[in-house]
C-alpha cells in the first residue's frame, strides 16, 4: 500500500510538468499577448518591445519555459502582469480560501443530503417519496445557475429582503447562504441519483437476500451490505468533488459578487495574465490528482479485491 | 462478511471527517483572514473591470450587471435606509491593477491613485489646469523651460515635507525602464532626458533640475501647448523615495502619498477604504472622513436601492426604468458626458474601404440618430464629429456631418472604383465579445448596411486582448471594427483625439488614414499658443477627417449614476481626476 502511494505521488511532478508545458505553449502560441492587453490604448511598439524584454517575453519558448519551471520548483509563481508587481501567490491565496470554504461547505451539504435522499428514494422505490426525490433532483439540476441565482436573489434579497444581495462576509455570514445552496445543488443531485441507482442495483443481489434470510435487521442490511457496495461508484465522483474544491465557479461568483477563484481566473484569461493562468491551472491539476489518489486509496479500503490487484 | 462490514461506518466517517476537516480548515483560515471585515457593506457588481479599467468598453452596454438584473421589472424600491452615518461615503469600486501612480495606466487604478497622491498641477471642476503641489510657475519665452515654485506647506501623509528633490527622484523613477511604466513615454516623454533613460542610456533625467528645495525646473524638447496637462497624469506624481525603496515591490501596501485621502484599508476583491488626510494642503479641503470602495460584486442596483451603496452607475438594462419620470429613482439620476467616442473603424488600406467614396457611403447609409436613440434609449448623444461635447474650450458648431442619406450612399458607391457592391470583397466586422449575442447596436448596424446598401457584413467577435492585439499590429488585419469599442480621453485636449488618432504615423491611428494636409494643420496646432487660432485649426482637421470618412463615428460616451440625495456636491468628472474632496454627506 505504501509503495503504491509513493509510486502514485512520484507521478505527480510528471503530471505537473505536462500540464504546465501545455498551458505555457498555449499561452505562447495563442493569439494576443499580455503586453498588448496591459498597454490597452497606450500601445506603442517601442514601449511594448521594451516591456516584453523586461518580462523576458522576447526569449525563445524553451528558455522561457525552463526558467519558469526553475521558479516553480522553488514555489515562486512569479508576478502578475495585470496586477503589476504583485506576486501571484499573494493574489491567489485570499481567493483560494474563499473558494475552498464555499465549495467545501456546499459539497458537504450536497453529499450528505444527496446520499440520504438517494437511500430513501431507493428504499421507497416507485412510491411517491421516490418520485418527489427523483423529479426534484432532476428539476434542481436542470435550472442553470444564471437563472436560479437571480431568482433566489430576487426572492430573498429584494421581495423579502432577509438576505444581502451579494458580497462576501465569510462563510458564517448571511451572504454565504444563497451561494452555498446553489453550489450544493450540483453534488446533491449527482449523489442522490448515483446513490439511488447503486442501491437499487445492490438491493437485488443475492447477498442481500442472504443477509435478510439469516435474519439481519433491515437497517443493518442497508448500511452494512447495500450502502457499502453502492458506495464504490460514488467514490469516483467524490474524487472529482475533492479536486473541484479549488475550482472557482465563475457564474455563481459573478452573480453573488464573491471574490473567489472563478472571477479571478476569468479575468486573468481576459488579460492574458499568464503567470496567474498557469498557477491556477497547476493548482487545479494538483487538486484533481490528489482527489483521484484519495479515491484510489479509498477503493482499496472499500473493496478488498482492488487492494490485492 | 462480518469483517468487511466493519469498514462501512469507518469509511463513511473517514469521508465525512475529511470533508469536515476541509471545511473547518477553510473556515478557520478564512475567518482569521477575513475576520477583519466587520462592516455591513457587502457588494457591487464587478463592473470596474468591464467599464472603467478598459477605456474602450461601451458605456452601459458592457456591464456584466446586464446579465443578472432580475429586478428590472420591479417598479418600486424598498424605502432607502441611509447608510451614511457621519461623513462616510460608500461607493462601488473595482480591484485596481496597481496603486503605484507611475505604473497605473487604466481608469480603475487611477480612480484611487488620484485621491491618494498628487502632482505639480491638476484640473479643477471645469478641467482648467490649476496649481496643486506647485503654487505657481513660469514658462520661458521659447516655451521650453518651466520653473515650478512648490508650496512650502505641503507634506506627505507621514508629515515629511515635499521638496523639489522628491519630484526629481519621482520623475527619474517613472522614466526608469526598470519601473516598467506604460505611460512614461506618453506623459513624460517630452521632458529632456526621459526617453533616454527609458531606453537605458541615462542615469539621470537632465530636463529636471532642482534649483532649491522648493523650486523645480523642467525643460522640454520643444514648445508644447499641452505640456502642463500631461503633468496632471499620475505618471508625473510625486512619491516618497524612502517609502518606495523600503516597501520593495509591494510598497503600495502602505503608500505615503500627498493627496487629499490616505489609504486606510485594502483587501483584494473586498474593500478599499480611504481616510481623510487631515493635513491636506489645499482648498477644497476634503469633507468626507472616509470613503469605502466596495470591491465585491453582486447586483449594485439592488444594493443601492437597499441603501447599502450611496452611489451606483446605471447599466443599460436599468436605464429605461430609472429614467421613467414616475419612478422616484429618476430624481436621483445624474448623467455626465464622459470624454469618449465610440465608432466604427474602417481600414483605409483594405478594400473596399481604401476608396474614400465607399467610406462616405458607409457613413451615409447608417441612420445613426434613430439607431442610437433606440438602442441607448435616448441617453447618449450621436457623434457627428470626433471631439466629444464635454471637451473644454472646444466646439465645432459649423461641422458638416455625413448625414443619413441612403440614396447618396448608393450614388457614392456607383461613383467609387468598385462601381457596385457586388464588386466588394467580403466584409468582416470585428467586435468585442466572447461568443454570446452581439450588442443590439451591432445588430442594427449590420441590418442597416444590408437594407440600405445591400451589403452583407459578417460579424466576428474577439475577446478584448485579441481585439487590442490585432489593432496594434503593424498592419492592422481588421477591415472594419469597433461599434461598442472606442476611445476615451487621456487628457482634455482636442490633440488627444485629432492628433493621436488621425496623424499619419501615430501608433494609435489604426485606420491607416493619412492626409499630409491634416498633418500639416496638426503640426501648426501643436505649437499654436493662441487659443482661438488653435481651436480653428482643430475644427478644420475635424471637418476634413469627418468628410474623408476615416471612421463612422457613432456616439459619445455618457455615464449615468444614481446618487442618494444626502450626498452633497457630488461631482462626476468626464475623466478620472481627483473628485472626492468636493463631496460631503448630509448627516
Amino acid at each position: 500500500m505504501l509503495a503504491y502511494l509513493i509510486r502514485r505521488l512520484l507521478w505527480l511532478p510528471v503530471l505537473l510538468i505536462i500540464v504546465s508545458f501545455i498551458t505555457f505553449a498555449l499561452g505562447y502560441y495563442g493569439p494576443a499577448d499580455p503586453i498588448a492587453a496591459l498597454l490597452g490604448q497606450h500601445y506603442d511598439p517601442e514601449i511594448a518591445a521594451r516591456l516584453a524584454h523586461e518580462y523576458g517575453f522576447d526569449q525563445p519558448f524553451l528558455v522561457q519555459y525552463v526558467k519558469y519551471l526553475g521558479r516553480i520548483i522553488r514555489l515562486d509563481f512569479g508576478e502578475s502582469i495585470k496586477y503589476r508587481n504583485q506576486p501571484v501567490s499573494r493574489l491567489l491565496l485570499p481567493r483560494l480560501l474563499v473558494t475552498i470554504q464555499l465549495n467545501a461547505v456546499a459539497s458537504f451539504i450536497g453529499v450528505l443530503l444527496g446520499v440520504s435522499l438517494g437511500v430513501i428514494a431507493a428504499l421507497k422505490r416507485g412510491k411517491a417519496t421516490d418520485r418527489v426525490v427523483v423529479s426534484g433532483v432532476v428539476f434542481g439540476r436542470a435550472i442553470p445557475v444564471f437563472v436560479a441565482g437571480p431568482i433566489l436573489l430576487f426572492l430573498f434579497a429584494r421581495t423579502i429582503p432577509v438576505l444581502p444581495p451579494g458580497g462576501w462576509d465569510g462563510i458564517f455570514s448571511r451572504s454565504a447562504i444563497l451561494p452555498v445552496l446553489l453550489l450544493a445543488i450540483g453534488p446533491l443531485a449527482i449523489f442522490a441519483r448515483q446513490t439511488r441507482a447503486g442501491m437499487l442495483e445492490v438491493m437485488g443481489r443475492d447477498y442481500i437476500r442472504t443477509a435478510r434470510a439469516k435474519g439481519m435487521r433491515e437497517m443493518g442490511v442497508v448500511t452494512a451490505h447495500a450502502l457499502r457496495n453502492a458506495f464504490i461508484p460514488l467514490l469516483t465522483i467524490l474524487g472529482f468533488l475533492l479536486g473541484s474544491l479549488v475550482e472557482g465557479t465563475f457564474l455563481t461568483e459573478t452573480i453573488f459578487g464573491i471574490p473567489g477563484m472563478g472571477q479571478f481566473a476569468f479575468e486573468a484569461l481576459g488579460g492574458r495574465d499568464y503567470p496567474v493562468i498557469i498557477a491556477v491551472t497547476l493548482l487545479v491539476a494538483v487538486a484533481y490528482a490528489l482527489g483521484n489518489l484519495f479515491v484510489d486509496l479509498a477503493y482499496g479500503f472499500v473493496d478488498p479485491r482492488i487492494r490485492q490487484a | 462478511m462480518s469483517k468487511d462490514s466493519r469498514w462501512i461506518p469507518l469509511i463513511a466517517v473517514v469521508l465525512l471527517v475529511c470533508l469536515g476537516a476541509i471545511c473547518v480548515l477553510g473556515v478557520v483560515g478564512g475567518t482569521s483572514f477575513l475576520g477583519r471585515l466587520t462592516g455591513t457593506e457587502e457588494a457591487t457588481s464587478p463592473e470596474g473591470g468591464a467599464r472603467s479599467s478598459e477605456p474602450d468598453a461601451a458605456p452601459q452596454a458592457a456591464t456584466p450587471e446586464a446579465a443578472e438584473s432580475p429586478e428590472d421589472e420591479a417598479e418600486e424600491a424598498p424605502p432607502p435606509a441611509p447608510s451614511a452615518d457621519g461623513q462616510v461615503l460608500t461607493v462601488p469600486g473595482g480591484d485596481p491593477p496597481t496603486l503605484d501612480p507611475h505604473l497605473s495606466g487604466d481608469a480603475t487604478s487611477a480612480e484611487y491613485v488620484v485621491e491618494i497622491f498628487s502632482g505639480l498641477v491638476t484640473f479643477d471642476r471645469d478641467l482648467n489646469i490649476v496649481p496643486d503641489l506647485a503654487e505657481s510657475w513660469e514658462v520661458s519665452d521659447d516655451g521650453t523651460v518651466y520653473t515650478f515654485h512648490l508650496r512650502e506647506d505641503a507634506r506627505f501623509h507621514n508629515g515629511k515635507p515635499v521638496r523639489a528633490q522628491d519630484f526629481k527622484w519621482s520623475i527619474e523613477r517613472a522614466c526608469d525602464f526598470r519601473t516598467r511604466s506604460i505611460t512614461a513615454d506618453t506623459y513624460l516623454g517630452d521632458v529632456i532626458g526621459c526617453r533616454d533613460r527609458l531606453r537605458d542610456n541615462a542615469d539621470e533625467v537632465e530636463g529636471v533640475q532642482v534649483i532649491d528645495d522648493h523650486t523645480l525646473e523642467i525643460t522640454i524638447d520643444q514648445p508644447r501647448v499641452y505640456f502642463l496637462s500631461t503633468l496632471t497624469y499620475p505618471t508625473a506624481y510625486v512619491l516618497d523615495q524612502e517609502n518606495v525603496e523600503r516597501g520593495g515591490r509591494t510598497w503600495t501596501d502602505n503608500p505615503n502619498g500627498t493627496g487629499p485621502f490616505e489609504l486606510a484599508e485594502f483587501r483584494f476583491g473586498e474593500i478599499i477604504a480611504l481616510e481623510r488626510n487631515e493635513d491636506y494642503y489645499r482648498e477644497p479641503m476634503p469633507q468626507l472622513e472616509r470613503i469605502d470602495f466596495v470591491l465585491t460584486g453582486g447586483s449594485r442596483m439592488v444594493m443601492y436601492e437597499q441603501g447599502e451603496l450611496d452611489m451606483t452607475p446605471v447599466g443599460l438594462n436599468d436605464i429605461e426604468r430609472v429614467t421613467d419620470p414616475t419612478n422616484p429613482l429618476s430624481e436621483e439620476l445624474n448623467s455626465i458626458d464622459s470624454m469618449g467616442i465610440f465608432y466604427i473603424g474602417l481600414n483605409n488600406n483594405q478594400p473596399p474601404f481604401d476608396d474614400e467614396k465607399v467610406r462616405q457611403a458607409f457613413n451615409h447609409a447608417l441612420d445613426r440618430q434613430r439607431i442610437i436613440d433606440v438602442v441607448y434609449k435616448e441617453t447618449v448623444p450621436v457623434a457627428w464629429g470626433i471631439v466629444p461635447p464635454s471637451m473644454p474650450d472646444y466646439e465645432n458648431p459649423d461641422l458638416k456631418p455625413l448625414e443619413y442619406d441612403p440614396d447618396k450612399a448608393l450614388e457614392l458607391i456607383a461613383e467609387s472604383k468598385y462601381g457596385d457592391v457586388s464588386e466588394f470583397p467580403d466584409i468582416t466586422f470585428h467586435v468585442l465579445g466572447a461568443g454570446g449575442a452581439t450588442g443590439r447596436i451591432i445588430e442594427a448596424i449590420v441590418a442597416s448596411y444590408e437594407e440600405n446598401l445591400g451589403v452583407q457584413v459578417d460579424v466576428q467577435q474577439t475577446d478584448w486582448a485579441t481585439f487590442l492585439g490585432d489593432l496594434n499590429r503593424t498592419e492592422n488585419p481588421n477591415q472594419m471594427w469597433g461599434g461598442e469599442a472606442g476611445w476615451i480621453a487621456d487628457y482634455p485636449d482636442p490633440h488627444d483625439f485629432l492628433d493621436i488618432l488621425f496623424r499619419c504615423d501615430s501608433t494609435q491611428n489604426h485606420t491607416g488614414y493619412c492626409n499630409p494636409e491634416v498633418d500639416e494643420l496638426l503640426d501648426q496646432a501643436a505649437v499654436e499658443y493662441d487659443e482661438e487660432k488653435r481651436e480653428a485649426l482643430y475644427r478644420q482637421v475635424e471637418q476634413t477627417v469627418v468628410e474623408e470618412a476615416a471612421w463612422v463615428p457613432l456616439f459619445f460616451g455618457v455615464d449615468d449614476w444614481l446618487i442618494k440625495p444626502y450626498v452633497k456636491d457630488a461631482y462626476l468628472p468626464p475623466m478620472v481626476i481627483p473628485k472626492y474632496q468636493y463631496y460631503s454627506v448630509e448627516p
